[in-house]
């Protein structure tokens, strides 16, 4: 059904929700002119149960649908965590709906017909806030497992220098000499793999004060 | 239409029921409430009455005291008596006193009744009686004195004053007679008792010396209750219900024929706002996959190389999208073909149309102050119409007049109506003294959707001009003489030859 020039298969994935057979078709061909990967569904339960949900990408949705309606699946969307930017689609679009419609978490609301410079200029939008959104996430969790390798001793040296603390007045805190501070520190900038001082502190300090809290 | 009107006269069955229950409540209650009235009368007139006996009765029986008391006082020999006339006089004053005795040391009594009544009165030192003898109408009376004693011999009969009787005493229904221990004299037979309510008077004369007892009893039987005024409260009140009945049933009438017309209105643009809603999805869809594909085809087209086949392709799909989307608009027209009029036309008088039309706006005349000026002539002119369509027409206008008239301060709103015939034609024109309708706006006012009004759909007047093509005839706006808007509605004149 995919007529378009196959793109690479890492390109982003664009889900299509529409249960107009010749609307999807036409929108799917669309989208892929630009070098999206398209899954189109016609049911939205359908979709809800199968879709891919680690692709990188957006997911485009109709707001009347038979079964259960735009809206409800795009609260549903959101309830399961799903991070995919959803760009909602209406025959008829009232202030009201809109207002529901961003309101409920959709990145984008657009009336139908639709323009394609729109269309296709709200889809890179998402899909590259989809995409920082994914490196951000991978970057936490990077952050979270050096971390993790931290000793007891480590994580206090680090708290103090988050804090602000010269290696001198973390001595005196953790009754330590110098020295010693100075090379748990060298160890703190080895193991969480940080160049600068600011970039260690940016990284780390949730971590720390989340480590701290409890 | 027949079983229509035949379930709705089901469903007022119980209505009619109510009616009547309540007709009989109030009847049966105000009925009762005359009869018990009218006994109370009775009751006091018959106590009244009896009150009036008793004291006249009273008065008599102590005139005989009295008399005694002067024959003891005076003591008139018999034969002085006899010579004087005194004693002989006596029965001539008082009819009732038959006979006078006289007992002294010469003359004793014999009767044993008298000798022991003349011993009872010197003990109690007053008058009593000696013996009565209510068969005969007959009593004594003894008072003992010295040197002789007195007795009267009464006829109860002429004791009593006919003359100051309070009743009718051949006539009256009430039943009187003195009574003493087991023996009683009739004064007035009264009525036999029958079935219904009776009252009792029981009183002993006031005189010791003859204590008798007044007893009385009056019934009132059922054929006495003022069954006229009970008839007439019937009738009356049954007028009072039935006019209430025909009111609440004006009323009602009134609020169902201004339902059913605005009905007639919401159904139809309930109906073109549906259609207009679902028209919008239906065209929505192919317009979006159409516009879709040939924008797909073009950046096809202008990719390099140009992905020539995909899009041809895509051009076939916008095609196809096309067509389907002029089929809609094919469906939808065939749906909304003007509905076809020519069946229910019938010969209609438009002049009743108008006024039924303005009886069902009262109100909105009424709250606006406008008095309608109607010019048309006395005979009613008959046209072909559909009675309820040209109803709707007339409705809308008059609506839409008043809605115009709304913009001007109270003292300049005229509404004229005028019915006439022009070219074999009936001519109806509503004119308004509104602000009119801009020469820009007047080609444009029958186009569906078109609203001066912020709140107004724009349907009325499109409505009213497809009703009137439908039937034959025609409706158009104009500017009116001098200032406010005329809108003309032509409807073709019924034949004579036709009914």
């Amino acid at each position: 059904m995919n007529m378009t020039p196959a793109p690479q298969a890492h390109a982003p994935l664009v889900h299509l929700i529409d249960d107009d057979a010749a609307v999807r078709e036409a929108l799917a061909l669309l989208i892929g002119t630009v070098g999206l990967r398209v899954d189109s569904w016609a049911d939205p339960l359908d979709f809800l149960a199968r879709f891919d949900r680690q692709a990188i990408g957006a997911i485009v949705l109709d707001v009347r649908m038979p079964g259960i309606g735009g809206l409800a699946l795009l609260q549903q969307l959101v309830a399961q965590g799903v991070d995919q930017p959803v760009i909602m689609l209406t025959g008829h679009g009232t202030v009201e709906m809109c207002r529901r419609a961003f309101k409920a978490g959709a990145a984008e609301f657009l009336e139908k017909p639709v323009d394609d410079e729109l269309l296709l200029e709200a889809l890179q939008n998402a899909v590259r806030q989809h995409v920082r959104s994914r490196q951000r996430q991978q970057a936490d969790r990077a952050s979270r497992e050096r971390y993790a390798q931290l000793s007891g001793r480590e994580r206090e040296v680090l708290g103090l220098i988050v804090e602000g603390l010269t290696n001198k007045e973390i001595g005196r805190a953790l009754v330590l000499s110098p020295r010693t501070v100075e090379t748990h520190r060298a160890n703190l900038f080895d193991k969480l793999a940080a160049d600068s001082l600011a970039q260690l502190i940016r990284r780390y300090a949730a971590l720390v004060e989340g480590d701290l809290a409890p | 239409m027949a079983s229509c009107v035949r379930i709705r006269a089901m469903r007022e069955l119980p209505r009619a029921l109510w009616w009547l229950l309540a007709w009989a409540v109030l009847t049966a209650a105000g009925g009762v409430l005359l009869a018990s009235l009218a006994l109370e009368r009775e009751r006091g007139a018959f106590e009244t009455d009896l009150r009036i006996v008793h004291r006249l009765l009273s008065q008599r029986v102590v005139q005989h005291d009295a008399v005694l008391a002067m024959l003891a006082l005076l003591q008139p020999d018999g034969q002085e008596a006899q010579a004087d006339g005194a004693l002989a006089r006596l029965p001539s004053v008082y009819p009732q006193i038959l006979a006078v005795q006289r007992s002294d040391a010469e003359a004793p009594w014999r009767d044993a009744a008298l000798v022991a009544a003349q011993a009872a009165s010197r003990a109690a030192g007053r008058a009593v009686l000696a013996d009565v003898d209510f068969a005969q109408g007959r009593y004594r009376v003894v008072l003992a004195a010295q040197p002789a004693a007195y007795g009267l011999q009464i006829d109860v009969r002429s004791m009593v004053p006919w003359s100051e009787w309070p009743m009718a005493e051949q006539d009256s229904p009430v039943a009187i007679a003195l009574a003493r221990g087991t023996q009683r004299f009739v004064l007035q037979a009264g009525r036999a008792p029958l079935r219904g309510w009776s009252f009792d008077f029981h009183k002993t004369l006031a005189a010791d010396s003859q204590p008798f007892e007044v007893s009385a009893q009056r019934t009132v039987g059922w054929a006495e209750l003022p069954w006229g005024q009970m008839l007439a409260l019937a009738i009356g009140v049954a007028a009072l219900l039935a006019a209430a009945a025909w009111l609440q049933g004006q009323r009602a009438a009134r609020r169902r024929a201004e339902e059913l017309l605005r009905l007639g209105q919401v159904v139809r643009l309930n109906t073109l706002g549906e259609l207009a809603a679902g028209m919008a999805h239906e065209l929505n869809q192919p317009l979006t996959a159409l516009l879709a594909s040939t924008q797909a085809a073009r950046r096809l087209i202008a990719d390099e190389p140009p992905e020539l086949d995909t899009a041809r392709e895509a051009m076939a799909r916008a095609v196809e999208q096309a067509r389907r989307a002029s089929d809609v608009v094919g469906r939808l027209r065939r749906a909304v073909e003007r509905p076809d009029l020519g069946d229910r036309l019938q010969s209609v008088d438009m002049q009743a149309a108008v006024r039924q039309a303005l009886y069902l706006l009262e109100p909105e005349l009424q709250r606006r102050g406008v008095v309608p000026q109607l010019d048309w002539p006395a005979t009613g002119l008959r046209v072909r119409a559909d009675p309820v369509a040209l109803e709707q027409i007339v409705h809308n206008l008059l609506l839409n007049a008043l809605q115009a008239l709304d913009q001007m301060p109270l003292a300049e709103r005229r509404l004229r109506l005028s019915v006439a015939t022009e070219q074999g034609q009936g001519l109806l024109s509503v004119q308004d003294s509104g602000p009119g309708i801009t020469a820009e706006r007047l080609p444009h006012v029958f186009e569906p959707f078109f609203s001066t009004r912020s709140g107004g759909l724009g349907l009325g007047l499109s409505l009213c001009e497809s009703l009137a093509s439908g039937m034959g005839g025609s409706l158009a706006a104009g500017h009116a003489a001098v200032r406010g808007a005329v809108f003309s509605l032509r409807l073709p004149l019924v034949q004579e030859s036709e009914p």
